[in-house]
């Protein structure tokens, strides 16, 4: 794994809370497949509207990562699939990414999607959910400390990018901003002290 | 005592600051009596203590002016338009998150308020060890009164509290274990919980509310998007700082800065004003960016039963402080408050469906932060041209994190949380009370494997007698340049177990007066 990598993993586990801004719409992307991680069956012809910074490639190993760790089934949680997780995720923190902290990201995304290969004979995006799962929670608990930092990495920048939607919070049970919904004053500047 | 000037009246609202988008030329010099460099809790005290005492100040802020009206009340957004490097800066093993505020109020815009005296052991120790012998506990509680006084630290009322406090406070009754009741500089709390997204209503008196505009009233002048470059010295005495106004939105550098002053003041904070000085060749002894130390906490989240609703209220209320100083222990917990997206990477309940179920008890969940007082084993570096906080959690402190672990885990089952989280990579639990010292005793020191985040940086100029062995002397100047003074969080000598910000700002009001002393 490249300095660049293990640079970018360290810094996807920096990302306690960033901004997520929603994806600038109408900016479709037309992305080839040429330099691609595998080629996989299921691949996509393009990415979605709004996503500038992740190669097609790279955006299939985040939405399976995506569809695998956000499973709303039987919850009553909004479903990652109305929530424009990817868009934020790509324009809100992979954006603002340094050029060189991404570029290792890039090939922490390839390292990833690469893992399964030894146990599971194919990359990340072709297992099973189960499987796909089961790997996620195997390298949370390597040895190696780039997997584990990666398996919590990614993870983290995907769930982050689902849940700093605020349509997410209402079966929470969370209610957002409460300032102006209160109706508070504001005290504005405290007066000049004696001392 | 000094003679001070008359103020001008003081806004009842906002604060006069340059900001890059007011800034027409590529070039600008100023002149004046004094240069501080950062608007957080030292740059603020000094500014209006020296502005009070009639000298012309000017404050560089590499951060935005972000007034309390745009704050959102939305965590993500905030971390990316307050804190330093959108929330991301940690160090360089990735695995603790180092939260410092990075605007126009610095940290004190986004902590939770929370105040502690410095306790009396540090101040008699500082003396001993470190020769800080002028900073004992009779000197420094006129500084305590007054910041508390001007700041309205007071201990919470009954109601300033939250849901999760509550319980945890029945917890701890049950332990007999003390309740420590939080003081704030807080007046009127709303309970909106959104301390860390800056207080959209200004109940929280931060320096954007209070020093910052009473300097400004005293006559200073507030430079924000402005990031010092370098600090000029001339015959080992400093003489002003070159800075660039950078357009907060292209980045891009819009104004080339020189301010020239006989004072400078650095408040950058402890992990800024290091690099600045670095990049300034002002280390000489080679002690400057050392001893890093940063509070280091995990939270542990307790699943209730009923519906706990644990994020609005006081962000803060709770503490316990019984095994705080290092011969008892050298650990505190807090109760916090949190947010949906904070609460989604505090735990590793596994992949796919158990993280969503997990999640979805988010209303039933209430966490405990364990903070220990750590050795000052990091460093602040450049390298190649980028940041780099060395700082891996030592052994030693990892044994005090695990003893405070037990009983922040002891205090949620005793609150009557059912089941617990451990903030580790992989999923790790604790279903009863019985099983908390075999899980926690399993934990190893590894990187990358626990969910750490630190607000308190602290230590990188640390202050002492020693011109060899310390950074700053006494009174708070440098001991390589004359009338350069650090007024910030990087002077502590040692970490102090609890939140920081009051000892900062008693340090620049007593720094302060140094200054006003030496420069009548």
């Amino acid at each position: 794994m490249s300095d660049q990598t293990k640079e970018a993993i360290d810094q996807i586990n920096r990302l306690s809370r960033r901004s997520f801004l929603k994806a600038a719409s109408g900016l479709a992307v037309a992305a080839s497949l040429g330099t691609g991680l595998l080629g996989a069956a299921n691949a996509f012809a393009a990415v979605p509207e709004g996503i500038k910074v992740m190669s097609a490639s790279e955006y299939q190993v985040m939405h399976r990562l995506m569809q695998v760790t956000l499973v709303t089934q039987g919850t009553g949680l909004v479903p990652a699939s109305e929530i424009p997780v990817m868009q934020t995720l790509d324009a809100a923190l992979l954006a603002t990414m340094e050029p060189h902290i991404l570029e290792g990201l890039k090939g922490g995304i390839a390292y990833f999607n690469d893992g399964p290969r030894a146990e599971y004979g194919q990359p990340f995006v072709e297992l099973s959910d189960t499987q796909a799962a089961a790997f996620c929670d195997t390298w949370a608990d390597a040895d190696e400390v780039p997997q584990r930092a990666l398996a919590m990495g990614l993870k983290k920048l995907v769930g982050l990018a689902y849940w700093a939607n605020p349509p997410t919070w209402t079966p929470l049970g969370y209610g957002g901003p409460v300032t102006e919904k209160w109706k508070l004053e504001s005290l504005g500047n405290a007066p000049l002290p004696k001392s | 005592m000094q003679d001070t000037i008359k103020a001008k009246n003081v806004p009842a609202r906002g604060l006069a600051v340059t900001q890059a988008s007011d800034v027409t030329r590529d070039t600008l010099e100023l002149n004046a009596d004094a240069v501080i460099i950062g608007s957080g809790a030292g740059g603020a005290i000094a500014a209006y203590e020296l502005a009070k005492a009639g000298k012309n100040v000017v404050v560089l802020e590499a951060g935005p002016y972000v007034p309390s009206e745009k704050f959102t009340e939305m965590m993500a957004v905030s971390m990316d338009t307050l804190y330093a490097d959108h929330g991301g800066q940690a160090n360089s093993a990735g695995d603790i998150a180092i939260l410092q505020g990075a605007c126009v109020g610095g940290s004190t815009v986004v902590n939770a308020a929370l105040c502690f005296r410095t306790p009396d052991y540090y101040l008699e120790r500082w003396g001993k060890e470190f020769g800080l012998t002028n900073l004992t506990p009779k000197v420094m509680r006129p500084y305590f009164e007054k910041v508390e006084a001007n700041l309205g630290i007071a201990p919470n009322k009954a109601y300033e509290t939250s849901a999760g406090a509550q319980l945890l406070k029945g917890g701890m009754q049950k332990l007999n274990l003390p309740e420590g009741n939080a003081h704030r500089n807080i007046r009127n709390c709303a309970m909106t919980g959104f301390c860390f997204a800056g207080c959209k209503s200004d109940r929280k008196q931060s320096m954007l509310v209070t020093y910052l505009p009473w300097a400004v009233a005293y006559g200073a002048s507030i430079y924000a998007d402005t990031r010092a470059t370098q600090i000029l010295a001339a015959d080992g005495k400093a003489s002003g700082v070159l800075a660039e106004i950078v357009d907060p939105q292209s980045k891009t550098v819009k104004c080339q800065l020189r301010v020239n002053a006989p004072i400078v003041v650095g408040a950058a904070g402890p992990v800024q004003m290091p690099l600045l000085l670095q990049k300034s060749n002002l280390n000489g002894n080679g002690q400057v960016g050392k001893n890093f130390a940063c509070h280091p906490t995990l939270s542990v989240t307790g699943m209730f039963e009923e519906n706990v609703d644990n994020f609005y209220g006081a962000t803060h209320s709770l503490y316990m402080d019984k095994y705080t100083m290092p011969e008892d222990g050298g650990y505190l917990l807090l109760d916090a408050i949190q947010d949906p997206v904070e609460a989604s990477f505090q735990a590793e309940p596994g992949t796919g469906k158990p993280y969503m179920s997990y999640m979805s008890k988010y209303r039933n969940s209430v966490r405990l932060i364990t903070l220990i007082h750590d050795q000052n084993v990091g460093e602040v570096n450049w390298n190649n041209g980028a940041k780099e906080i060395t700082y891996f959690v030592d052994d030693k402190d990892f044994q005090i994190m695990k003893a405070g672990l037990k009983t922040n885990a002891r205090v949620l089952f005793a609150a009557g949380a059912k089941q617990l989280y451990i903030p580790t990579s992989q999923k790790l639990t604790i279903d009863s009370v019985d099983q908390i010292d075999a899980v926690i005793d399993s934990l190893d020191n590894e990187p990358a494997r626990y969910r750490y985040t630190s607000f308190h940086p602290q230590g990188t100029c640390r202050m002492g007698a020693d011109p060899d062995t310390t950074v700053v002397s006494p009174t708070g100047e440098t001991h390589e340049v004359k009338n350069l003074y650090i007024v910030d969080a990087s002077l502590l000598p040692t970490s102090i177990g609890y939140n920081p910000s009051e000892t900062v700002y008693a340090l620049a009001h007593y720094i302060s007066d140094q200054i006003n002393r030496a420069h009548g």
